[in-house]
C-alpha cells in the first residue's frame, strides 16, 4: 500500500468501479458517502463507475472495485480480463465475495430452475453456480456485507492514501454489539441471531434494533457454526428454521453453506 | 470517593418511599447516577434521574446461555443477579480517545501529538454487589496501580461514591462464595445497602457516606431489620450451595497446557468475545486509527478488545494464538490461574456473567474443574501463591500522580537513513529526551506517525544525542518509517522493558546467537560488553542470515571480526561463489563454537524456531535455563503492560521482558499457541 503513500504519490490512483451479479446496493455505498465524495474525487480518479458517470476506461487501473458474483461464463472471462488491468483489486460486497443470495442456486438444480423461468431456456447462458471472485482471480482485499458497509469503504479508501492497512476487523458482530450496550437478544429473549459467528463491520445494526443478525457480513474466520446451530435446536429452532438462516446472502460461504446442507 | 477510616458501626433504616431522597442527594453537586434498570429485556447500568428508573419488581431467571426477566409480584428493586453490563463501562469506557495529531505541519513528523484527556462528571454507582465492588478493586490494581497508572481510567475512577447492595437473591449462575468475593459486602463502599420489603438498612462506609446519610436524616435501624439484613444475605450464601473446590485450581490449569480438554472446548466455543466483555475485570484493548481522507487530522482510539479474537495475537509476521483452543486457554488460564502471579489475586470474582451470556452457556465452573482435573499430577507448575482470604477492597484510586512518563511521547529528528538489506534500513535519530537517552540494552521504544499504528521497535545503539532504530518494512508502519528521510521527525515512547542483564556477564563467556534482523536489538549489548572488554572472558558472536545481502551491519561485523575483540561466526542459508564464508544454519555454528561452557552465557535472538533449536543445542553443551536469555517478540499496543495483548503465561513481555531467561519461561518457551 505505501506505493499509494501520500508521502510518494505523484498522481491520483486511477480507480474503476464494476460489478457482475449483483444489485448495484454496494456501489450505491459509495455514492451515499455523500460528505466525502468530493474529497475522495481529490484523491481518486475515478475513471470507470457506469453506475455514476458516462465516462469509461477499459484500464488500467491501481484501484478495482468488484461488485457481484461471477454467474455466467461470459463474466468469468471478464473478471480475468480485468484482473489483468488492475494493480490492486479489492471486491465488494456478499455477491463478490462469497456468491450472493444467488448462491442459493448453487444447491438446487440450475437447469431445472432455468426450464421453469424462461420460455425458451436455450437462450440462457448461465452457469450452474454464482461463485464469488475470489473462485476465480486472486484478490487483493475484500469489503463484506450486503450492500458493504460505507464506514468502511472510507476506511480502505482512507487507508489507501495514507498508507496503512486498512483496518477491517474479523471479529465477531457481538463485539461491536457489546461495545454498544446491548444486551444480548439470542440470551435474554431467545432470539435467533447469527452475530456469534458473522463477521463484524454492520455496527451491530440489527440486533441494536431488537432483531437477531441476519449474517450479511459472512462468516468471521473460524465461525463455529455448527456449535450456534446446535444450540439453536436446543431453544427448539427445528431444522428447517436453522437452514433459512443461514440460507440468505452468505450461503455459498463454506461455513454458512454447511449448515444449510446439513440442515435442509 | 471512600477513605479507609475508622468509623463506628452505623446502621440506619432508610424507608422504601424515600429511596428517591437517597438518588437525589447522589446528584448533588453534578453528580451522574448509574444504577441498574430494565431495557431491552435485561437489567441494564444506566444513569438515572429518579429511583423511579430501578427495576421495581422485576427479576432475572439466570442460567447458562440464558438470562430472562420475569416480574414479580413486589416492589423490590434490588433482587436480581448482575447483568451484562458491568460497572467497567463507566469507568473503563468501551472506546476512549486516546491522542490527537492536528493540523499539516512541514511534514507529518513535525506534528507532535497531543493526548485527550477524559473530563467525565462525577459518578455515583447504585447498586454495586459485593462481587464487584471486588471487581472494581482488581481493575484499579491494574489500570491504577502502577507503575504505569491509564490516566483516562484515573479520571472517570477518581471521586466515584459506590452505594453497594448486600445481595438478597443469588442468581443461577451466581458463584461469589466460591471465589470469595461476596455475597456479604466487605468493604470499599460508601454505603451498604439491604433490602427489605419495605426499605432498606444503610451502613455507613466512609465519611462521605455518612454525610449524605446524615443529610436524609433517617432512624437507626431495629434489631429486627439488622436481623432480617442477617438472614437474608445468609440465605443467599447457602442458595448458592456447597463452594467449588478451587484450591490447587491456579496451578493445575497452568500445568494442565496441554490438556485436551481444551480442544473439547474449542468444539463448543464460538469466540465471539461476549465472555470477555461482560466480564468485569477483562482489560484488554486495542488502538485503531482514525483519520481523515489525507491524513490531515488524525486521531488514535482505544477500545475493548478481547483474548478471543484472531487479531489478539498477531504481529507483522504472523499470529502466536490461531486455534480457537489456544483463545479460549489464555482466557480461562490467565483469569483463574497467571491472574494470581500478576496481580495477586484471582481475575475471577465469580459474578456469573459469562456464563449467563455466553450465547452457548459455556460455564467457566464446569470448565475450571474439568481441565484442572486434567492436570500431570503431581503438578509440574510452580506454585501460585493464593491468599486465604481475596484481598480486600482496595480504596478506590487516589492517585492524583502526572500522567505516567511511560505514556509521553518525544520528538527525534532523523539526522541519517541507511539501507542495510532491500528492507530493512537503520535510522538514527537525535533528542533531547533524558529518558530515551538513558535507555538500556534490549530496551525498545514504540514508534508513532500519524494515522498509522505505532508499532514496538528495538533500539540498535544509544548514542550520545540520541538512538538508532534498525526497522525491517514489515507493514505498513514499519514501511513508512524506514521510508523517513533526513530531517524528518517522529514520535517516540520508551525507553520500554527489561533489557538484557549486561551485569551478569561479567567474570563469563559470553555467546551471542541471533539470525536476521535479530542481530538488532543484540547490538547494544555488543556495545555495553565492549564498554567493559576488560572485565568479561571470550565473547562469540553467531549471526545466520538468509543470504550475504541480508546481513546487517556489515562493515561493522567485518570490522568486529578482523579486530579480534569477538569472535564474530557468520553464516548463511544460500550464497553464490563470491560467498567465502559458512553455509548453514547458526545452530551448526555454534555446535563447533569453543567454549568453557560451565561458566558461558548466551543471549539469543531470532524466530522462536530459530531460537528453540538454537536452546536444544546450547542444552547440549550443558548451558543451564538460568544462564540462557532469549528477547521475545509479541503483539504490544501500549508498551507499558495496559493493553493486555502480549501476555505470555504470568508475564507481560512487554514490561516483564521482552528479555528473559529460560528459567524464567519455563515449558512457556516451548508449548504452541501460549
Amino acid at each position: 500500500m505505501s506505493p499509494m503513500s501520500r508521502r510518494q504519490a505523484p498522481r491520483r490512483p486511477r480507480v474503476g468501479v464494476v460489478k457482475f451479479a449483483s444489485c448495484d446496493g454496494c456501489q450505491l455505498t459509495m455514492l451515499d458517502l455523500e460528505d466525502e465524495l468530493l474529497a475522495i474525487t481529490e484523491r481518486f480518479d475515478i475513471v470507470e463507475f457506469a453506475e455514476a458517470t458516462s465516462n469509461r476506461s477499459e484500464g488500467p487501473y491501481d484501484v478495482l472495485l468488484v461488485e457481484g458474483s461471477i454467474s455466467t461464463p461470459e463474466q468469468a472471462e471478464e473478471i480475468t480480463r480485468l484482473r489483468r488491468e488492475a494493480t490492486m483489486l479489492v471486491t465488494i460486497g456478499a455477491c463478490a465475495t462469497s456468491g450472493g443470495i444467488q448462491a442459493l442456486r448453487n444447491l438446487a438444480d440450475h437447469d431445472a430452475f432455468r426450464n421453469a423461468v424462461y420460455p425458451r431456456p436455450e437462450w440462457i447462458e448461465s452457469l450452474p453456480t454464482s461463485t464469488p471472485v475470489s473462485d476465480h482471480v486472486a484478490v487483493d482485499a475484500e469489503l463484506y456485507g450486503c450492500p458493504i458497509s460505507g464506514r468502511q469503504l472510507l476506511e480502505l479508501l482512507t487507508a489507501l492514501t495514507v498508507g496503512r492497512r486498512p483496518q477491517l476487523p474479523d471479529e465477531a458482530v457481538c463485539a461491536e454489539c457489546k461495545r454498544l450496550g446491548n444486551p444480548c437478544i439470542l440470551v435474554a429473549e431467545g432470539v435467533a441471531c447469527l452475530g456469534p459467528v458473522t463477521r463484524t463491520g454492520c455496527g451491530a445494526l440489527c440486533p441494536s434494533f431488537g432483531r437477531g443478525c441476519y449474517g450479511c457480513f459472512g462468516p468471521k474466520e473460524s465461525a463455529n457454526t455448527p456449535a450456534l446451530a446446535a444450540w439453536f435446536a436446543s431453544l427448539g429452532y427445528d431444522d428447517g428454521e436453522i437452514a433459512r438462516l443461514y440460507a440468505k446472502f452468505n450461503v455459498g460461504a463454506p461455513a454458512f453453506h454447511q449448515i444449510v446442507e446439513a440442515k435442509r | 470517593m471512600v477513605r479507609v477510616s475508622a468509623i463506628e458501626p452505623e446502621t440506619w433504616f432508610l424507608p422504601r418511599r424515600r429511596l428517591d431522597e437517597l438518588v437525589q442527594a447522589l446528584r448533588q453537586g453534578g453528580r451522574d447516577v448509574i444504577g441498574p434498570t430494565v431495557r431491552d429485556g435485561a437489567i441494564m447500568l444506566e444513569p438515572i434521574e429518579t429511583a423511579s428508573a430501578l427495576p421495581s419488581g422485576w427479576g432475572v431467571d439466570n442460567s447458562p446461555g440464558v438470562a430472562r426477566l420475569v416480574r414479580r409480584d413486589d416492589e423490590r428493586v434490588f433482587d436480581q443477579p448482575p447483568g451484562p453490563t458491568s460497572w467497567k463501562r463507566w469507568t473503563f469506557p468501551p472506546r476512549v480517545t486516546q491522542m490527537a495529531w492536528n493540523g499539516a505541519g512541514e511534514s507529518d513528523g513535525d506534528r507532535q501529538p497531543q493526548s485527550a484527556t477524559a473530563a467525565p462528571a462525577p459518578m455515583a454507582f447504585l447498586g454495586a454487589r459485593a462481587c464487584e465492588i471486588a471487581a472494581l478493586a482488581i481493575q484499579d490494581r491494574i489500570l491504577a496501580g502502577g507503575p504505569v497508572v491509564d490516566p483516562d481510567y484515573v479520571a472517570r475512577r477518581r471521586d466515584n461514591l459506590i452505594v453497594a447492595v448486600e445481595c438478597a437473591v443469588a442468581g443461577g449462575t451466581c458463584f461469589c462464595t466460591s471465589m470469595g468475593t461476596g455475597p456479604e459486602l466487605g468493604g470499599g463502599h460508601d454505603l451498604g445497602l439491604s433490602e427489605l420489603d419495605d426499605g432498606f438498612v444503610v451502613r455507613v462506609g466512609s465519611d462521605a457516606g455518612r454525610r449524605i446519610v446524615d443529610g436524609l436524616g433517617l432512624m437507626a435501624a431495629t434489631d429486627d431489620q439488622q436481623q432480617t439484613a442477617e438472614d437474608s444475605v445468609a440465605g443467599v450464601r447457602a442458595a448458592m450451595g456447597e463452594p467449588l473446590p478451587m484450591e490447587g485450581v491456579p496451578e493445575r490449569l497452568v500445568a494442565a497446557a496441554e490438556s485436551p480438554r481444551w480442544a473439547e472446548i474449542a468444539e463448543r466455543c464460538l469466540h465471539c468475545t461476549n465472555c470477555t466483555l461482560v466480564c468485569p475485570t477483562c482489560f484488554c484493548t486495542s488502538v485503531s486509527q482514525r483519520s481523515d481522507l489525507d491524513g490531515g487530522s488524525a486521531t488514535t482510539e482505544r477500545s475493548w478488545e478481547s483474548c478471543f479474537t484472531l487479531d489478539f495475537a498477531r504481529v507483522a509476521g504472523g499470529n502466536f494464538r490461531t486455534r480457537p483452543e489456544d483463545r479460549y486457554r489464555q482466557w480461562l488460564t490467565h483469569k483463574f490461574g497467571t491472574w494470581w502471579t500478576q496481580f495477586g489475586s484471582s481475575g475471577c470474582v465469580g459474578c456469573g456473567r459469562c456464563i449467563a451470556w455466553c450465547p452457548v452457556g459455556i460455564d467457566v465452573r464446569v470448565e475450571t474443574q474439568a481441565v484442572a482435573a486434567t492436570a500431570p499430577a503431581p503438578s509440574i507448575a510452580r506454585p501460585i501463591v493464593v491468599p486465604a482470604s481475596f484481598p480486600a477492597p482496595a480504596p478506590p484510586v487516589t492517585v492524583v500522580g502526572k500522567p505516567a512518563r511511560e505514556l509521553a511521547w518525544a520528538q527525534a529528528l532523523v539526522v541519517d537513513s541507511r539501507r542495510e538489506t532491500p528492507d530493512v534500513v537503520t535510522l538514527t535519530l537525535n533528542t533531547d529526551d533524558a529518558l530515551l537517552l538513558a535507555g538500556r540494552p534490549g530496551q525498545f521504544v514504540m514508534a508513532a506517525l500519524p494515522a498509522v499504528a505505532a508499532p514496538p521497535i528495538s533500539v540498535s545503539r544509544f548514542h550520545p544525542d540520541g538512538l538508532q532504530l534498525t526497522i525491517r518494512a514489515a507493514g505498513a508502519a514499519t514501511a513508512q518509517i524506514c521510508a523517513l528521510e533526513r530531517g524528518a521527525t517522529i514520535s517516540l515512547r520508551g525507553p520500554l522493558g527489561r533489557g538484557w542483564p549486561v551485569e551478569l556477564a561479567e567474570g563469563r563467556d559470553v555467546m551471542i546467537i541471533t539470525g536476521g534482523i535479530g542481530l538488532a536489538p543484540l547490538r547494544p549489548l555488543i556495545d555495553e560488553l565492549l564498554a567493559r572488554r576488560d572485565r568479561i572472558a571470550r565473547i562469540h558472536l553467531a549471526y545466520g542470515a538468509r543470504t550475504p545481502a541480508d546481513r546487517l551491519y556489515k562493515d561493522e561485523l567485518d570490522r568486529l571480526a578482523a579486530s579480534g575483540v569477538i569472535d564474530v561466526a557468520q553464516t548463511v542459508d544460500r550464497a553464490g561463489p563470491e560467498w567465502l564464508g559458512r553455509v548453514g544454519v547458526v545452530t551448526q555454528v555454534i555446535d563447533r563454537v569453543l567454549c568453557s561452557c560451565d561458566r558461558t552465557i548466551a543471549f539469543v535472538c531470532g524466530p522462536e524456531r530459530m531460537m528453540q533449536a538454537t536452546v536444544d543445542v546450547l542444552h547440549e553443551r550443558g548451558i543451564p535455563n538460568e544462564r540462557i536469555y532469549v528477547t521475545l517478540e509479541r503483539h504490544m499496543d501500549c508498551g507499558v503492560g495496559l493493553c493486555g495483548h502480549c501476555q505470555l503465561g504470568p508475564y507481560f513481555v512487554c514490561k516483564d521482558g521482552p528479555v528473559f531467561s529460560l528459567a524464567e519461561l519455563g515449558p512457556m518457551f516451548e508449548i504452541e499457541g501460549i
